[in-house]
């Protein structure tokens, strides 16, 4: 544990760290564009320059090695010179056009450009224009005025993806970054990280081109369910107090995008494309009529019809949702463990054409909560034994089919789908946003999602909707 | 020529280059002295020699040596650096041409004294003889068993590969070198660690000029107290020097340290152009700063003196320029020359370049405004030492070593909208 001095004070600093590293997890800051903490050090942007005690010159922390008794300055004369120069070279062609950046609000460059730099280019000549709107894949544009070319794009691509996706063309002030033409971009199933670790605007999400700006918005912590990963998440929506009327009012309660929630226990900085577009997973049009047989009812009729079916029923089987929440399934296992013979069903299939397995986030198995509801209902596969009478399916991804002929049918889904209509009671339930719970993934590790949406008033909570449709204790079957 | 002579030592014919000539005047008779020393001997005696690199920086070669360590249980790789990209500078291409088996032999010396099996050379893709002659060498040496597996009987071995450019002045610098050898875009690379340390596939790796390494082979036949007998006593040995521009016999002359620098320019080359007089001379390699007709007066040809004068040795490529050419032009080419060649990696040397470039092409469009010097100078000042190569650096003492000196011409063409002078970079013509 080499003992190195940051202006003046002793630091306890790791053996393999850099200044850089040293610094930022003791509480002092050095500004950095193109060093990442997943990536490989590249020393480009220069404008981690500190001051070694004692000499006239500054050197880049992000690659310089701790050694012991070492000495240096993050807020001297020079240094500030030296960032304030180093700005003056970054802004020197960049566009500095941030009223129409999605950027704006959460840019380094904006940032830092505020904090060292502060003043007018000394520049009198004309920026060196280049090409906008470029598109890399059919997720990403680029704008390379806007581009430092930190280059976190193209070692995201070799060291994390491993696509080797993107590289850069040409040289000095015409140097441009661009996907490599076999179109192993479009074909990298983590490219939208790369606008995430953009320090500047100069990668753009296709989705959320011009769509919010992202001080009206704000994060809820959440869980990926795209697959057994469970990745945490935030999802962007609109804040409380920035309500629109006036455009399109569904927007209030939709999701602008989803980003992220670094849990180096689950899925570190990164999420894959799939996570990315949970909006439209989310956003399908939703059931909120309760029916029986396809009749239109209320909700507490329906409950009432399902719980008649549940007290008269001789041998109930029940298929539970691998997206249900710990919570819902401990209360599914609370109320109806000894009435039901319980099987976990799958309620997605990996689709067409989407990445099955890799080694790096994706798991095959589609459904966030398998391991969750396996650990309380066991993990046999469906099986109705002779004289199956009801059969109780939660979620989507039930063969109804394969149902056994005669047996009455209570479903409860979220969303619209033929089959609604067909149960003998259809009580529609709430989705992921509107509730918060916990999902148990593949490895055993918990994360907790929360509500971002109120529920719409006809549909279920499944968690208390459990305890309802249960016989009252005493009077059990 | 210019004093006494370790690399041009033979007449130069029409096969001088082939391997027979090269072993009639003596050829690979120092590689089997080295074979007969134990590695750490040769390197004692190169660093005993003084040997300064010749590359641009007058780096001490057996301090760069001793710092691969000796049966550490991995590979080390030599690469020889013929990249020569400096403007005004075509020494090594005359080694390649006409002494190619000189560094061959020198190649093989070092490569056993640094325990290389495998050793490169990176030559420049604008070479067309020099690559012809080189590729041929090696034919021949692998031919004649100088290379490959038991050379000379010994248990030595060694290979090598010839590695072409594409044209790249970055790729001269010794990272982004290896970074182009490794078949990936020539970027400089951060130090630490040392090329010594981690060069190429991240082993150590010794990167010399060619000229460098041809000096090998002429220490161990001579040894070391010889060799410091010529030059002078802080830089021992001779500088190919490539001498361009208004002087009447431009080539490559091979210039003993300590030889007089005006008797080397009026006497060996003929003076200047046309009967004209020197205005100055940038002594190697556009990257180091001019030196007026006043100050090489008193100046002899070594490390000591130019930098005492404020400039250095460079790469060896001097540039004469006549009184009458108009120094803002010069300025110019020279800056449209390095933002042609800035790799664009490092903020301040990407954006500082072409910035400098178009401030001048302003200047000379009869654009300019005053506080472009001032700009001039504080660009120059924020590439200094704040980039991962010494190219930013090299451009900034370019430009601030013409403001310094011509200044006066700057502010009559921004003031005037033209030349002080006739505005050409051609050497006007004296009756």
């Amino acid at each position: 544990m080499p003992e190195i001095f940051i202006n003046g004070q002793p630091v306890q600093a790791a053996d393999d760290e850099t200044v850089l590293q040293a610094a930022l997890r003791n509480g002092y800051f050095i500004p950095y564009f193109c060093w990442h903490k997943s990536l490989s050090i590249h020393g480009n942007c220069r404008i981690c320059g500190v001051q070694p005690e004692g000499k006239n010159w500054v050197e880049i922390a992000c690659n310089m090695p701790v050694a012991e008794g070492m000495r240096v300055l993050t807020d001297s004369d020079l240094v500030r010179e030296h960032r304030k120069a180093t700005m003056q070279f970054i802004t020197l062609n960049h566009p500095v056009d941030c009223g129409i950046c999605d950027k704006a609000g959460e840019c380094t460059l904006q940032d830092y450009h505020f904090e060292y730099n502060g003043g007018r280019s000394i520049s009198i000549d004309a920026k060196v224009r280049s090409t906008k709107h470029v598109e890399l894949s059919k997720r990403i544009v680029l704008d390379n005025e806007r581009c430092i070319l930190c280059t976190r794009c193209v070692r995201f691509t070799r060291e994390i993806s491993k696509s080797n996706a993107l590289g850069v063309k040409q040289r000095g002030d015409e140097s441009l970054v661009r996907a490599s033409e076999d179109g192993a971009f479009d074909r990298d199933a983590y490219s939208d990280n790369v606008i995430d670790i953009c320090p500047v605007g100069a990668l753009l999400s296709r989705s959320f081109l011009h769509q919010a700006r992202v001080w009206y918005l704000k994060p809820t912590p959440s869980v990926c369910p795209g697959c057994a990963r469970g990745c945490t998440v935030n999802l962007w929506h609109r804040k409380p107090e920035w309500k629109l009327r006036a455009l399109d009012p569904k927007q209030n309660v939709s999701i602008a995008r989803v980003t992220p929630l670094e849990n180096p226990a689950v899925n570190g900085l990164w999420i894959c494309n799939k996570g990315r577009d949970l909006a439209p997973i989310f956003e399908r049009a939703r059931a909120e009529q309760p029916m029986l047989k396809g009749q239109p009812t209320d909700l507490p009729g329906a409950i009432a019809a399902a719980r008649g079916l549940i007290a008269g029923a001789k041998q109930p089987v029940a298929l539970v949702s691998s997206w249900g929440s710990n919570e819902e399934l401990a209360a599914f296992a609370g109320a109806f463990r000894d009435r039901f013979a319980t099987f976990v069903k799958a309620d997605h299939l990996p689709a067409d054409g989407e990445p099955l397995q890799d080694d790096l986030l994706i798991r095959a198995d589609k459904n966030p909560n398998t391991a969750g509801a396996r650990a309380l209902f066991g993990d046999a596969p469906a099986a109705f034994a002779e004289g199956t009478d009801l059969v109780l399916v939660w979620g989507e991804g039930c063969n109804f089919a394969g149902l056994p002929r005669g047996a009455k049918v209570i479903f409860l889904n979220a969303y619209l789908q033929p089959e609604n209509g067909h149960a003998d009671a259809f009580i529609p339930i709430s989705i992921q946003t509107e509730r918060s719970g916990h999902y148990t993934n593949f490895e055993g590790t918990v994360s907790a999602f929360a509500a971002c949406f109120p529920k719409p008033p006809s549909v279920a909570d499944a968690e208390q909707l459990f305890a309802e449709l249960a016989p009252p204790a005493g009077r059990r079957a | 020529m210019p004093g006494r002579q370790l690399i041009m030592n033979f007449p130069v014919t029409a096969t001088s280059h082939t391997l027979a000539d090269y072993l009639a005047r003596g050829g690979y008779q120092a590689l089997k002295k080295a074979l007969a020393m134990a590695p750490q001997d040769i390197t004692k005696e190169v660093t005993a020699s003084g040997l300064l690199g010749h590359g641009g920086a007058a780096f001490p070669v057996g301090r760069k040596w001793s710092v691969v360590k000796l049966n550490d249980n991995q590979p080390h790789f030599l690469c020889a650096n013929a990249d020569e990209g400096e403007p005004g500078t075509f020494k090594d291409r005359w080694i390649l041409e006409h002494a190619p088996h000189l560094l061959l032999e020198s190649m093989l010396i070092t490569s056993h004294a640094l325990q290389v099996r495998n050793a490169f050379v990176y030559i420049r893709g604008e070479f067309d003889l020099p690559y012809r002659r080189l590729a041929a060498a090696v034919e021949e040496a692998y031919e004649a068993g100088y290379f490959g597996e038991r050379i000379l009987g010994t248990d030595f071995a060694c290979d090598i590969v010839v590695v072409r450019g594409a044209g790249s002045y970055v790729c001269g610098e010794a990272s982004g070198l290896l970074s182009s050898v490794e078949g990936k875009r020539g970027y400089p690379r951060n130090r630490p660690p040392r090329l010594t340390v981690k060069g190429l596939f991240q082993r150590p790796t010794v990167v010399n000029n060619v000229e460098t390494l041809a000096n090998v082979a002429g220490i161990i036949t001579m040894g070391a107290e010889a060799f410091k007998q010529v030059g002078v006593a802080k830089s021992p040995g001779t500088q190919l020097v490539s001498i361009s521009g208004h002087i009447n016999r431009p080539g490559v002359y091979e210039v003993e340290y300590g030889y007089p620098l005006k008797k080397f320019l009026f006497d060996d080359c003929g003076g200047i152009l046309g009967g004209g007089k020197l205005k100055c001379i940038i002594p190697g390699g556009i990257s180091t700063k001019v030196l007026t007709a006043e100050e090489i007066e008193p100046l002899t040809y070594d490390k000591a003196s130019l930098e005492a004068a404020g400039s250095q040795l460079g790469s060896g490529g001097m540039i004469a320029i006549a009184e009458g050419t108009c120094m803002v032009r010069l300025l110019q080419v020279m800056l449209r020359f390095y933002h042609h060649e800035s790799c664009g990696q490092c903020t301040p040397c990407r954006e500082g370049m072409g910035w400098m470039h178009r401030i001048i092409d302003r200047i000379v469009g009869g654009k300019g405004v005053p506080e472009d010097i001032e700009r001039l100078y504080t660009i120059s000042k924020l590439n200094d030492g704040t980039t991962i190569c010494g190219m930013g650096d090299a451009a900034g003492y370019a430009t601030v070593g013409i403001l310094n000196k011509y200044r006066d011409e700057f502010e009559y063409f921004i003031e005037h909208k033209r030349s002080k002078l006739s505005g050409n970079l051609e050497a006007p013509v004296h009756a």
